[in-house]
Parts: C-alpha cells; structure tokens; sequence
C-alpha cells in the first residue's frame, strides 16, 4: 500500500516553476457571461436608480418600509401596498476599510464599503454601498452622508448610478 | 404603479460576465506521461507488477491495490480501436460534411480517447489496429494535441 510513504509531502510548485516552463500546464477561460431576471421589484429599483430616485416599498399592516422595494413583505407575507421614493441621503450603520480590490490586488488608498440606513426607510434599513470624499479614518458609524450621482445621461440603471455616499457637511 | 406589474422602464435582465480562469497541471504521472509524448515522441504506461496491469495513461498509484507507481514503460505508438464515434457536428454547433472519428484507441491495458484520420469510413471497423501521427518536434508543447491523430497501419 503506501508503506513507501511515512508522510504525504505532496509536490509544491512555486509561479517561477510555470514561467520556466519546468511545468506543462494547460491554461484554460471558460466563458462566465450570465443573465440574472432583476425581477418586479428590483427592476423597478434600477429604473428609479437612472432617474435619481432611490426607492424603497412600504407595508401598512407591518408599517416597514424597506429598500431595495421587495413585492412581499418579509414580516406578514403579503403583497407590498406601495413604492415608496427615498431621500438619497442616509446614516452609516457599519462599514469596513478595504485594502483589496475584488480581484485581490492590494491598493495604498482603501475603498470603504458600507450598510447605509436610507432616510425615509424604517430604522436599521439600508443598502450597502461605498463611501467617498472622506479620510479613512474620520469614518464613523452614525456619520451622515448624501449620494453623490453620475451625470444623468451616464445613469444606465444599475446601483452604481450612485458614485458613492459623501459625508454631509455640518452646518 | 402596482407591485405585481414590471416598470416598462426596468432592464429585463442584467447582464454580466465573470472572469473565469484555470490552470490545471497534469500531476505527478500525468506530468511524465506528456513530457515523453513532448520529448521522445513515446506512449507511457504504468506497470502495476502485483496486480499485472498496465496502466494508459501513466498514473501514479495502482487504482486497485493502492501501490505507488513508480516504474513507466513505453507502449507503442500502435493501438486497437476499442470503440468509436462519428460526429457531423463541430464545438460551435455547425455542420460538417464529413464526419469528424473519434475513438478509444486500446494501448497496454488502458487506452486513450483521440481522433482517426487518413481513414476511409467503410474501413472503420472496432479492432482495427492504428498508430499515433505526432506532431513535429518542435511544435509539440506537452498536450494530447501532440498526437495530431490516429491512422490506420499500413498494411
């Protein structure tokens, strides 16, 4: 059996062992493209998104609005009674200094995801997004901030139709 | 509006595409099993002595007593047509006109799946004995794609 093994070492190889060609390999891009249905409600979302609105849906029996607008309440189950337009402005719930790009490369300068709570949403209600025009370190939970929004004509529908939230000046 | 109608202004889908890539290395076995296609122009095969086997492609442990391995032996070029199929159509989902062969070519107690050529179809026939058309020395680059294909031996 494997009695010639006392350990299972394995065979490390290192990049150099591949751009030295001490290695076959085969390199292969598989095709990725994909088609996700937005759906009611958050296709609705996204049209609101292009024409600077950022919207939400509100349940009377539950008096919960949420946002993204879903269809359904998540509390009673039933169907939502309204679209509800929010302000673009809102209050950080929790956020991160992140010293990686998606593609794991690192970056000096971090990007500083966050969960914002929208004004005109019920309490705790937010999407996440990025925050901007701010030093890493002056970001606070509870800090206020505004969306900053691409130029109309560059607006596509898409959530990255908001540039970014900035912080709101006092004052 | 109402909840349950789509905004005729929403996108009907999003559209994305994620960046996928591999790189896969053949292993151990696998990694002397294309240098000797690469290099010597040679079919390897591992001899399993306990259980009399010969393995095609060359691999590291015996799949059935778990023993290492260790050895390789050369097989041949020379094949038999385990079984084979015809396809009339190509990756992308075109038609061909002739046929493209494709079969399971027998070498030791193993064998490898490869294309036929230079073969007229109604030679075809399961047993037929065939040999490996390797590519130049020097286009080769370590992949099963340096056997261009399989012909019949002349006779």
């Amino acid at each position: 059996m494997t009695s010639k093994t006392d350990e299972f070492p394995g065979t490390p190889l290192r990049e150099a062992d591949f751009s030295e060609g001490k290695i076959l390999y085969r390199h292969d891009e598989m095709n990725g493209q994909y088609a996700w249905d937005t759906g009611v409600g958050i296709g609705s979302y996204l049209a609101a998104l292009k024409t600077g609105v950022i919207l939400g849906s509100h349940c009377r029996t539950c008096r919960k609005t949420v946002v993204p607008p879903r269809t359904v309440c998540e509390w009673c189950f039933r169907p939502m009674d309204s679209y509800v337009p929010l302000l673009d402005t809102g209050t950080v719930n929790t956020f991160s200094l992140c010293y990686v790009t998606w593609d794991v490369k690192r970056i000096k300068e971090p990007e500083i995801p966050a969960v914002i709570e929208i004004d005109g949403a019920s309490p705790l209600h937010g999407i996440m997004h990025k925050l901007g025009e701010v030093e890493p370190d002056e970001v606070q939970i509870g800090m206020r901030v505004q969306a900053v929004w691409k130029p109309e004509e560059d607006r596509e529908g898409s959530i990255t139709d908001i540039l970014y939230f900035k912080p709101i000046k006092e004052g | 509006m109402s909840l349950l109608e789509r905004d005729p202004n929403a996108p009907d889908a999003w559209l994305g595409e994620m960046p996928i890539t591999s790189r896969y290395t053949a292993g151990v076995a696998g990694e002397r099993f294309f240098r000797a296609i690469k290099d010597e122009g040679k079919i390897l095969g591992s001899p399993c002595d306990r259980c009399g086997i010969t393995y095609v492609p060359a691999r590291q442990f015996c799949e059935r007593c778990m023993d290492e391995l260790d050895e390789t032996v050369d097989v041949g070029t020379v094949g038999e047509v385990h079984t084979f199929t015809l396809l009339f159509e190509n990756l992308d989902g075109t038609q061909r006109e002739e046929p493209e062969v494709v079969a399971f070519i027998s070498l030791g107690d193993g064998g490898l799946v490869h294309k036929l050529d230079e073969i007229h179809l109604d030679d075809l026939e399961i047993g037929l004995l065939v040999e490996a058309v390797f590519k130049p020395e020097a286009e080769r680059q370590g992949s099963i794609l340096d056997i261009t294909y399989f012909r019949p031996v002349p006779s």
